[in-house]
């Protein structure tokens, strides 16, 4: 899937394990990460990134919604509970930033009160209160500004009021100093993760409503943005008035957006641009590989981390022929894992055959199906002669083309005749999440940046959700038995839930199959000779720009 | 001394096909202040001719040989210098369609200052005064005012009085007119030929007429060459070759003049194509087409000799003398009181 | 000349109508879902609703193309973006100076490549620079600008470092880290180079052609006649002539160029009006994209008015009625 789409997808959903984090880490205090790295790491000079054919939506943080801005906002924002500008698993814990610690959860687990650290400061000076946060879940909430982060603040008390015109202000939330209460509907175990989110970022109180949104604006993160020229390029300066501990390691970040992504990699090889946050060209991995070495961090210019993700070809579960479970499971004999990570490019990813990712919590190894190559006899004899023309439905990325060719080839083998569907991915998308479209199989990927397995069970193949239009359950999954299974897990906590989800893993792939996994990807990177202290993030699946150091 | 005597003058082209010899042994003299008509079909070499002795062909793909000498001046041997200085100036040339002659991004008199220029050491002032005049004695109406405009707003006729005027402005010794009336209509043609009678008494300017109209030769010419097939058929004075002509295709000529008198009836017609000069027939060049063809017309090459009773009237064909006498007497009574 | 005008703005007036209403055609048969795009995955059902409402994509076409219409005779607006809600006039607008700089330094190129070129081909047939020029003309006719802009950034700008590998430089901003008129010729120096490639290699063909075929012209005999020296002849005769089809074929391409310039802008990463309408259709970005083909539409009605115009000047027979 789309890495700017999938990052906000996996972050709305984020996960309900954090609130077991908050749980353990209630007592703590301010975490104070340190400056990652060794004493050679220099602060000055400035860091120059591109992103390839893609430019900022927005920088107003009530209005971005896509991965290379958060992965800028992550630099600029402050918010109340923060992950720490660490690798996995420490990257991917939430902890207090400009909150002194967890917040006070009533017993009914409605209310959340926060306190706020003492004399922080916005990037003009002026002092950082409750109020900055008010401001932003208002300005998220008000219907002129028509944010798409109203969606997580459905469970807020008063949001939707708001956001429907019938009230002035949010009533659930109230700011008094450095106090900050929160109330909400009903008891969300994902809320605090929600409310994390950059979306909720401090913002001045007197910060405007602008449905255009506003480029520049103070904000209380390590950088703040300086300049922005859309379609052109942004700024970003090391924030004088920061107090945190965050890094800020050079005096600028110039983002070039837009660029074309094979001259991009010339630039970061050149040295004249020093990194790309929309990676670099699948058909370079394996020459950078080789120059450069492959590393996870540390000292280094490509690096290869596994993240929280799954490619699978989703099986259209609500009509004939993958209606049929022996058919969904003759599929996954039938689909050749070592090919389909082959053609998709070198370190692509980890082959699967289940849908919880290695390295989530919870995740439990099974042998299912045969992950070391196709088994297509064994794929023919369960088919039982089933024949019919199915429509295999793909993005036009090179990526999917290729896998989608491998598919084809495969199921061909199993006695089906496969018609592939390359779609642009905006129409892609419209046809995949609509009931009722006319596909067999699809060819995507799940990215979850929230180490939690509701991001992938509940999200993606709960039954309930489905709806007219707007479904992620592309597989259009719908068991009455697992619906339940998931929804009771999703409410538990503690070592109790992740080894629920983990069974919960297995057994579905094992009895019904509704989907055909074969990886879990790898984000590959790459970054100049100029430039050390590169930090893979787990959460935004990238470089964690403010630690990027000129050498 | 003749002004210009051209002497075995010889043209070919190299083609995708072959060589074609458009002029294959050429003889005649022009004296000064006289004018000379060369008559035949289209493709018979005529024009060929007046361009190999301008220089005009196409040096990448012509070859010339003989002599034209201007003045004792070979033309064909000239340095390009100092034939450019000849050209324009002692030599000038018309050609046949006024529409496309003139270059039409140009107005007339930036195109006749040029002229001017190219061989005076005049100020531009000047040169324009000497266009103005020139304008006026070629007879174009108000020419102060029209001196600036284009050629697309002048008459086919009016043009050809420019092409005139700009031949005529450095007063050149010798006029090339290549079928100068050709693309005018019938009562633009007499006012045209007039002019350049005028003019040619004024300026006391030699002409050659290359026509494929033997009505223009009678009226302006002194002397004719007639040319077939790139060879020269008969030559002499107008009134011996309208009054005694003495070849075959001569005769076609004049019978294929219009008539006044319709209903008279033709008595020479000449019959079929001209050949292709990439294969030109044996022997007589006219053979093929020719009504009074014997076995030698289709071996020899008649030579050009004198006729007996004038030697400035040269003839090429084989006939015996008495023959062409006879038929020349019995065509002249058909045509001659429409040609006078 | 008034009538001549009048009855140009009537064509003008039809060409946009049919420009926009294709444009939108082809966007609603496309079973695309600019709402949910812009609403963001994580919306419900209700919340892309809302935006659909405040999209007026609710709507029926008709209505909307109505509304598009009015916005833009009414307010002089082109909208505002689905995706980032910028106007379209201000995304327009930022947009295309950037390709102007292209397609007319791209221009000037192609005429200083292509007329010395195409003149001494003419002039000497079958001699070396004649078929030098004519392998150019093979080459640049087949290649792709994208695989030429490649070719170019990687030898010239990442291996001899003469040039920038790509990215753009404001004229008027030294404020960024590139900026002024030197930065930004070096910045725009290949993708001129690239966008111009094709575009001299149709211009040496044409202009051969053309210098060859005035030079078997009655006037340049004429010329010849009067005792014009060679170089005169073809300064004075053959080059005005031979030229004057080009204006008229250089303003038709202005206009085809603008659709050229999609390639090199995106391969070189120049915010230009070709970059922003690719991107503007990955995202389904109507406003955006039928903004840029009404602004585009435009400057080739324009770009040819001034050319029939120009050439009325130059050409005496011309005549404009």
């Amino acid at each position: 899937m789309h890495k700017k789409l999938t990052l906000s997808v996996a972050m709305a959903v984020v996960g309900a394990g954090l609130l077991v984090a908050s749980g353990i880490a209630g007592t703590a205090s301010t975490s104070a990460p340190t400056k990652s790295g060794s004493s050679e790491i220099k602060r000055g000079g400035t860091i120059r990134i591109n992103t390839s054919n893609t430019d900022f939506e927005f920088t107003d943080p009530a209005m971005n919604y896509d991965a290379i801005g958060w992965q800028m906002l992550y630099a600029v924002d402050s918010t109340l509970l923060n992950y720490p500008d660490k690798p996995a698993p420490e990257g991917s814990r939430l902890v207090p930033e400009v909150a002194a610690g967890f917040p006070r959860v009533s017993r009914d687990g409605k209310t959340y009160t926060f306190t706020l650290r003492k004399g922080l400061k916005f990037s003009d000076g002026s002092p950082l209160t409750a109020a900055a946060f008010k401001r932003a879940l208002e300005r998220a909430a008000d219907p002129k500004q028509a944010s798409p982060a109203i969606a997580f603040m459905h469970d807020v008390v008063g949001a939707d009021a708001r956001n429907e015109g019938k009230a002035g202000s949010v009533t659930g939330v109230t700011a008094k100093g450095l106090t900050l209460t929160i109330k909400l509907l009903r008891a969300n175990p994902t809320f605090l993760a929600e409310l994390s989110m950059p979306f909720f970022g401090a913002v001045k109180p007197n910060m405007a409503i602008d449905p255009k949104g506003i480029n520049v604006f103070p904000s209380a993160g390590p950088y703040r943005i300086v300049s922005r020229s859309i379609g052109q390029s942004l700024t970003l300066e090391r924030n004088p008035f920061y107090k945190g501990n965050r890094p800020a390691n050079a005096d600028r970040i110039l983002y070039t957006v837009n660029t074309d992504q094979n001259q991009s990699l010339l630039q970061v090889k050149a040295g004249q641009a020093d990194y790309d946050a929309a990676g670099v060209p699948p058909t370079a991995h394996a020459d950078l590989a080789q120059q450069f070495g492959v590393k996870k961090g540390g000292p280094g210019r490509y690096y290869v981390n596994s993240y929280l993700g799954t490619s699978y070809v989703a099986l259209n579960n609500s009509r004939a022929p993958f209606s049929q479970l022996n058919v969904r499971k003759a599929a996954n004999y039938a689909i050749d894992r070592p090919a389909l990570v082959r053609v998709s490019g070198k370190f692509y990813g980890k082959r699967t055959d289940q849908i919880l990712p290695a390295g989530l919590a919870g995740f439990r190894e099974a042998t299912l199906y045969p992950i070391k190559g196709a088994d297509p006899a064994r794929a023919k004899q369960l088919a039982g002669g089933a024949d019919n023309t199915i429509t295999l439905l793909h993005t036009t990325s090179a990526l999917r083309t290729a896998q989608a060719q491998v598919v084809k080839y495969n199921l061909e083998q199993m006695g089906l005749k496969v018609q592939t569907k390359p779609l642009p991915f905006a129409v892609a998308l419209r046809t995949v999440s609509t009931r009722g479209s006319d596909f067999d199989a699809y060819v995507g990927g799940w990215v979850a940046d929230y180490p939690d397995p509701f991001d992938f069970i509940n999200v993606l193949l709960d039954g309930d959700n489905i709806q007219e239009s707007n479904n992620s359950n592309y597989a259009y999954f719908n068991s009455p038995k697992y619906n339940k299974q998931m929804q009771d897990l999703a409410k538990l906590s503690g070592d109790l839930r992740y080894a629920g989800y983990g069974k919960l893993d297995i057994d579905i792939m094992r009895n019904s199959a509704p989907w055909a996994p074969f990886a879990n990807p790898n984000s590959r990177e790459f970054i100049s000779a100029r430039v050390t202290n590169y930090i893979h993030h787990p959460v935004y699946a990238g470089a964690v720009i403010n630690a990027l150091a000129v050498k | 001394m003749p002004l210009l005597e051209v002497n075995n003058l010889r043209t070919s082209f190299r083609t995708d096909d072959g060589i074609v010899k458009a002029v294959d042994g050429v003889t005649f003299s022009v004296e000064r202040g006289k004018t000379l008509g060369i008559v035949g079909e289209s493709g018979c070499g005529k024009s060929v001719t007046c361009l190999t002795i301008m220089g005009l062909n196409n040096r990448r793909n012509s070859t010339s040989s003989g002599e034209a000498l201007f003045n004792g001046e070979n033309l064909l041997e000239m340095s390009p210098r100092r034939l450019r200085d000849l050209r324009g100036n002692d030599v000038a040339m018309i050609f046949q369609d006024p529409m496309t002659s003139l270059n039409p991004v140009h107005s007339i008199g930036k195109q006749l200052v040029e002229a001017v220029m190219l061989h005076r050491d005049v100020t531009k002032r000047d040169a324009r005064l000497r266009a103005l005049e020139l304008l006026k004695a070629v007879g174009i109406p108000r020419a102060e005012r029209r001196v600036d405009d284009y050629p697309h707003q002048f008459s086919g006729g009016m043009r050809q009085r420019v092409m005139i005027a700009m031949a005529l402005i450095n007063e050149p010794d010798l006029l090339i007119a290549d079928e100068p009336t050709t693309a005018l209509d019938v009562t633009t043609q007499a006012q045209i030929l007039k002019l350049m009678t005028t003019l040619q008494d004024e300026f006391d300017t030699a002409i050659i007429m290359i026509t494929h109209d033997l009505g223009v030769v009678a009226e302006i010419a002194d002397d004719v060459v007639v040319m077939y097939a790139g060879k020269v058929a008969e030559e002499g004075a107008v009134d011996e070759i309208f009054t005694r002509p003495h070849h075959p295709y001569t005769w076609g000529l004049l019978g294929s003049l219009p008539r006044i008198d319709a209903d008279v009836e033709r008595l020479v017609q000449i019959q079929g194509q001209p050949p292709s000069l990439l294969k030109p027939p044996t022997g007589c060049r006219f053979h093929p087409r020719c009504p009074y063809v014997m076995g030698v017309c289709r071996t020899d090459v008649p030579a050009l000799l004198p006729v007996s009773h004038q030697p400035t009237h040269l003839q090429a064909c084989h006939l015996d003398e008495e023959t062409k006498d006879h038929e020349a007497a019995k065509l002249l009574e058909g045509t001659l009181a429409e040609v006078g | 000349m008034l009538q001549y005008l009048i009855r140009r703005l009537l064509w003008a007036i039809v060409l946009f109508v049919a420009v926009t209403v294709v444009t939108y055609v082809i966007f609603y048969v496309t079973p695309s879902d600019p709402a949910r795009l812009a609403a963001g995955q994580g919306a419900t059902a209700a919340d892309v609703q809302r935006v659909a409402e405040r999209l007026h994509l609710d709507e029926p076409v008709w209505q909307q193309y109505g509304r598009f219409v009015w916005q833009l005779v009414g307010e002089r607006s082109l909208g505002t973006s689905f995706v980032n809600r910028q106007d379209v006039n201000d995304i327009v607008f930022r947009a295309a100076p950037v390709t102007a700089a292209l397609v007319f330094g791209g221009a000037l190129f192609w005429l200083a490549l292509s007329i010395p070129v195409g003149i001494m081909s003419a002039l000497r047939p079958r001699s070396l620079i004649d078929r030098a020029g004519m392998v150019f003309v093979l080459v640049g006719l087949s290649a792709h600008p994208v695989w030429i802009g490649l070719i170019f950034a990687y030898f010239i700008g990442y291996k001899l470092q003469l040039t920038p590998i790509t990215g753009y430089a404001d004229f008027f901003n030294p404020s960024q880290e590139h900026g002024g008129p030197v930065q930004w010729a070096h910045h725009m120096l290949l993708p001129w180079l690239t966008f111009a490639i094709l575009f001299a290699a149709l211009y040496v063909r044409l202009i051969r052609a053309n210098v060859m075929e005035t030079m078997n012209e009655d006037y340049v005999r004429t010329a010849r006649a009067k005792g014009a020296p060679e170089r005169q002849v073809i300064r004075s005769h053959v080059l005005r002539n031979s030229l004057l089809p080009v204006v008229t074929i250089l303003g038709m391409d202005i206009g085809l160029a603008l659709g050229g310039a999609i390639f090199t802008e995106s391969v070189y990463s120049l915010p230009g009006l070709g970059r922003q309408v690719l991107q503007s259709y990955e995202n389904f970005d109507l406003p955006v994209i039928q903004g840029i083909v009404v602004f585009a539409t435009c400057c080739i009605i324009v770009f040819n008015l001034v050319v029939d115009l120009l050439y009325a000047v130059i050409d005496p027979r011309i005549r404009l009625t």
